[in-house]
């Protein structure tokens, strides 16, 4: 049947298998549930804004924190990264398509599906509210005895296989697939932060996913693995979920970084300074972040030794992240730089997580992390980290390769306007909330009483809030005038410096007519200019009859799959009954298998 | 809400009120959805103060005071790192650029640098000499902590509740709620349980924080001396507040208390005199008396039947302990519901008739009772509980 589908409407794009179809759809719905989790945003600095305030009950307040971090980092960051690896992955290391085209739809519907089942507790009222951490045993069935837990734990555990599905799709895509001559360290530094990215991504998620199926066996079986009063330990839930967690904290970082690191090359007309020093330092970024976990637990009762270590291995990441830092500077260094969008995106990430490294290391000494643990400076911490910097790399990155996808720039004065709107309300969300911290603010509260001198600073906060909605909303409105009325972008619309660079925009759907083959870093830049600095111009890839490639077929199958797998995970909802469910999911992922293998790619 | 006039000068920050406060006014009309205030306390006031009842860098602890010394060293070499990164970085952006309208496509590159190994080993070493300035004091902050309690240390166990604070004292026979009483200038050793879930344990201006986990085997300990009085003169003790900082649940904001540190005669006599029966001294405290009686079930006073209650029902297997908070010396205390309200009466009417509108999810039971009745059972706890050290 493959082969009769649709090339254009809306079927087309429900069997695709293209990684530049895909990588679309994981942007597009990443920025749909960013609307989720920036109004969740909104309403919780709301009834922040002024102490004992009555806009959101505690009930309420405490769903709405779940599900903003838990939407911002599985929702938004990591698919919106992944939207990333899509589109890009092939093309600058010149691809035809990722290694398992097929499986590649496959994470996406299963996200989508894990996506949709997570927020589907908004429409049957129950939200999850045991934090995005979901400590057991406030979580476990005698604290939490309503499905809204459920619809985290089995959410999470759907959009965790997902992710896991995708790392093995891109690590072995990078492995096999580099182009002629793009040897491990010619690849763009994108594409190893990528390569690092999933490697973390394999290595972690695993432990997540163990960790939610003991919290399902806790809530729908009736074991104990995390209930004292059975013999099990609240403790073991912290320590898998954060060998996991601190890991994810560089699943987001990593990206970010790559994309910065294309970034500010470009405008600047230099090279990345110290690439090769700048891909040791992402492995070690990789390797020690599974070193760190037990930083998280710094008050939980740790002993003496394991906090001095723990401690040390954390202070460690700062070397390779301070090199980092201190390479992207040079880089810009004796440049020509322009300001552009993107790069305005990019020189804010540098100076805002630089902030936010920083008070990470406060928080890496244990003594001090006493202190500050669960108040409100480590909220401004990692909004520095994840917000400042992760969400500022990937918004620099929308407005770079925005023309390479669509054929059309975004406007630049929206764009700069967004930036600043952002980089004020920013700031001015999450600068007070260190002082905040400092005097002592717990997180998560739902509300606080007047005379705890947090006023000042709560109002700012949540001012600066309204300031970055009202950026985010110049966002969307950019994006939807620039596909219809944006300017025209040509192949190579920045004077680019990596393959993507050669295909038109939008590239075809066959990527490379001729295989590229290079012989540098850069290399696509290096071909542009001749020993003398002379300008050259080197030709771009041409386009061909599409019949003439090969290209994988596409298919409904993995969609059908994903959709077994989100009933399988829907059974636990019905209690007793859902076993039914579960086992009807099983048949339609079995089905779905057959079909799948026996279908021509 | 009142202008309280923090800011007297008129000027940027006087802008900054008039800002703040309009918007502050708007927000307000926005809250106005119903529902309840948790909080019954002063008006609103914007602030700029830095100092706050849960400051957490005013230690007055020796051990408060060894986390301020790492932190301090930490903050000045943290901003001057941020300043060796921000001004290149401001610098080469400044000095770098070029306009907009230049031709780029055909100007000569920049010297393409790919790298500098003598720079790139600088900050590479650099870091690491910096770390250890911070790791160094960190270390012995971790190591300094003691593992077991000080000699003569006074042991006070406390147990975490959703959504207050039982403490015990063993050695004393005492058992309060959400105020801890401490003799100033002594070893103290907390030993930190939890009945139900995972709550953390934290007076800011005493020192870190600690978890307090559920679980026979997973006991936490806390070890400090108190500080001395801030004036000696004092009579009734001087409270600081802390709070519960681990989500635990519904009412996690609404899980205060408050340390109230003594002279040592003073704790020796609030201890000697906690545990005596309630003095009835008039006919509505009587008649209080009596109706607490439907109160025993979860709640104890000393000297009253309720404590024969409560030593049955721990006696049991498997034990029951109560539900509620330990009230025998609730007359003596400044608020109700776990640091949420002050001890006043129109707050306990509202907390026995309705406790969900102050505190969501709380287990008491909501006792719909004549104002007579009230105006009873509020004097027998407000006043004859009430402990005269």
């Amino acid at each position: 049947m493959a082969k009769n589908l649709p090339k254009t409407g809306i079927v087309s794009w429900l069997t695709t298998v293209d990684h530049k179809r895909i990588g679309i759809m994981y942007g597009v719905t990443a920025l749909f549930f960013l609307l989720f989790g920036g109004a969740e945003a909104i309403f919780m600095r709301t009834q922040l804004a002024i102490p004992n305030n009555s806009f959101l009950d505690a009930g309420t307040f405490n769903g709405l924190v779940t599900l903003h971090g838990t939407t911002m980092i599985f929702l938004f960051v990591m698919p919106l990264s992944a939207g990333f690896f899509n589109y890009l992955t092939p093309l600058m290391i010149g691809a035809p398509d990722v290694a398992f085209p097929r499986m590649n739809a496959l994470s996406y519907w299963i996200f989508l599906f894990g996506g949709l089942l997570l927020n589907f507790s908004f429409v049957v009222g129950l939200l999850p509210d045991g934090g995005w951490f979901n400590y057991a045993n406030l979580t476990g069935p005698k604290y939490s005895p309503t499905h809204a837990i459920d619809f985290w734990v089995l959410g999470v555990q759907v959009v965790g296989l997902a992710s896991l599905i995708a790392a093995i799709n891109f690590f072995v895509t990078i492995m096999n697939m580099r182009c002629k001559g793009m040897t491990l360290l010619k690849m763009p530094i994108f594409i190893w932060t990528t390569l690092v990215t999933q490697v973390l991504l394999i290595l972690a998620l695993p432990v997540i996913t163990v960790a939610l199926m003991m919290m399902t066996f806790d809530r729908s079986f009736g074991t104990g693995f995390f209930d004292p009063g059975a013999g099990g330990q609240v403790i073991m839930w912290q320590h898998l979920f954060w060998i996991f967690g601190h890991p994810e904290v560089y699943i987001l970082i990593l990206p970010a970084m790559g994309i910065v690191s294309e970034i500010l090359p470009t405008f600047s007309r230099k090279p990345l300074f110290g690439y090769s020093v700048m891909v040791y330092s992402s492995c070690a970024i990789g390797f020690l972040g599974f070193a760190v976990w037990a930083h998280h637990m710094f008050t939980t009762g740790l002993g003496p030794w394991a906090q001095a270590l723990f401690s040390a291995a954390t202070m460690l990441i700062a070397v390779p992240t301070g090199v980092k830092i201190f390479n992207w500077v040079s880089t810009l260094w004796g440049g020509h730089i322009r300001f552009t969008t993107p790069m305005l995106f990019a020189l804010s990430f540098i100076a805002m997580f630089t902030l936010g490294g920083l008070s990470g290391i406060m928080h890496s000494s244990p003594p001090i992390d006493y202190q500050h643990q669960d108040t409100y400076f480590v909220v401004a911490h990692f909004h520095y980290v994840l917000y400042g910097g992760a969400v500022m790399a990937l918004f620099g990155g929308i407005f770079y390769w925005f023309p390479k996808v669509t054929g059309r720039f975004m406007d630049e004065t929206m764009g700069k306007l967004q930036f600043w709107l952002y980089m004020i309300g920013f700031n001015l969300t999450f600068f007070p909330m260190h002082f905040l911290g400092l005097q002592g603010m717990p997180r998560r509260i739902f509300t606080y009483a007047s005379d705890q001198g947090w006023n000042l600073w709560n109002l700012m906060s949540s001012a600066g809030a309204y300031i970055t909605a009202a950026g985010g909303v110049l966002f969307f409105i950019n994006i939807f005038y620039s596909i219809k009325f944006g300017k025209k972008a040509p192949h190579d619309c920045w004077d680019g410096r990596t393959l993507e660079w050669t295909l038109s925009s939008p590239p075809p759907e066959y990527n490379f007519a001729v295989d590229p083959e290079v012989k540098a870093l850069d290399d696509w830049w290096l071909r542009k200019w001749d020993k003398q600095g002379k300008r050259l111009h080197p030709d771009v890839q041409p386009e061909v009859d599409p019949s003439t490639k090969h290209l994988p077929n596409p298919s409904f199958w993995p969609m059908v799959l994903a959709l077994g797998i989100l009933l399988l995970a829907c059974g636990p909802f019905f209690d007793a009954k859902g076993i039914a469910l579960s086992v009807v999911g099983v048949v339609v992922m079995l089905i779905a298998t057959y079909g799948w293998s026996f279908e021509e790619a | 809400m009142k202008n309280s006039g923090v800011f007297r000068s008129r000027g940027v920050s006087w802008l900054m009120h008039k800002l703040c406060f309009t918007f502050g006014g708007l927000l307000a009309a926005a809250s106005a959805f119903g529902g309840t205030k948790p909080f019954d306390d002063a008006d609103y006031t914007i602030s700029a103060t830095l100092s706050s009842p849960m400051n957490t860098i005013a230690g007055l602890t020796e051990w408060a005071k060894s986390i301020n010394h790492v932190y301090g060293i930490t903050s000045i070499i943290l901003v001057l790192v941020f300043f060796a990164v921000s001004l290149p970085l401001i610098y080469a952006i400044y000095k770098f650029r070029v306009g907009d309208d230049e031709d780029l496509i055909n100007k000569k590159p920049p010297k393409q640098v790919h790298g500098n190994v003598l720079l790139e080993f600088a900050w590479t070493i650099i870091p690491v000499v910096l770390l250890l300035f911070i790791a160094i004091p960190t270390w012995e902050g971790i190591f300094d902590r003691p593992t077991s309690p000080p000699e003569g240390a006074l042991k006070v166990k406390v147990i975490g509740h959703q959504w207050w604070w039982e403490f015990q004292y063993p050695d004393l026979g005492i058992t309060t709620a959400n105020e801890v009483h401490l003799p100033e200038d002594t070893p103290i050793f907390f030993e930190l349980t939890s009945a139900d879930v995972i709550h953390s344990f934290w007076i800011p201006q005493f020192g870190g924080k600690k978890d307090v986990l559920p679980g026979d085997d997973a006991i936490n300990n806390m070890f400090f001396t108190t500080p001395k009085l801030a004036n000696p003169e004092k009579r009734g003790g001087e409270y600081y507040q802390g709070q519960c900082v681990e989500l635990c649940g519904l009412s996690h904001a609404l899980m205060r208390f408050e340390a109230v540190l003594h002279s040592k005669d003073e704790f020796d006599s609030w201890a000697k005199v906690h545990n005596q029966a309630p003095v009835i001294a008039s006919d509505l405290e009587k008649k209080g008396e009596l109706l607490f009686a439907q109160c025993q079930v979860c709640h104890t006073i000393s000297g009253t039947p309720s404590e024969e209650l409560e030593k049955q029902m721990l006696a049991m297997d498997p034990p029951a302990p109560k539900q509620g908070p330990n009230l025998t010396s609730f007359g003596d205390r400044r608020t109700l519901g776990a640091g949420t309200r002050k001890n006043t009466y129109e707050n306990f009417a509202q907390w026995v008739r309705d406790p969900q509108s102050i505190k969501p999810g709380a287990t008491m039971t909501a006792f719909n009772m004549s104002e007579d009745d009230m105006q009873a059972i509020a004097a027998y706890l407000r006043f004859s509980t009430a402990k005269n050290y």
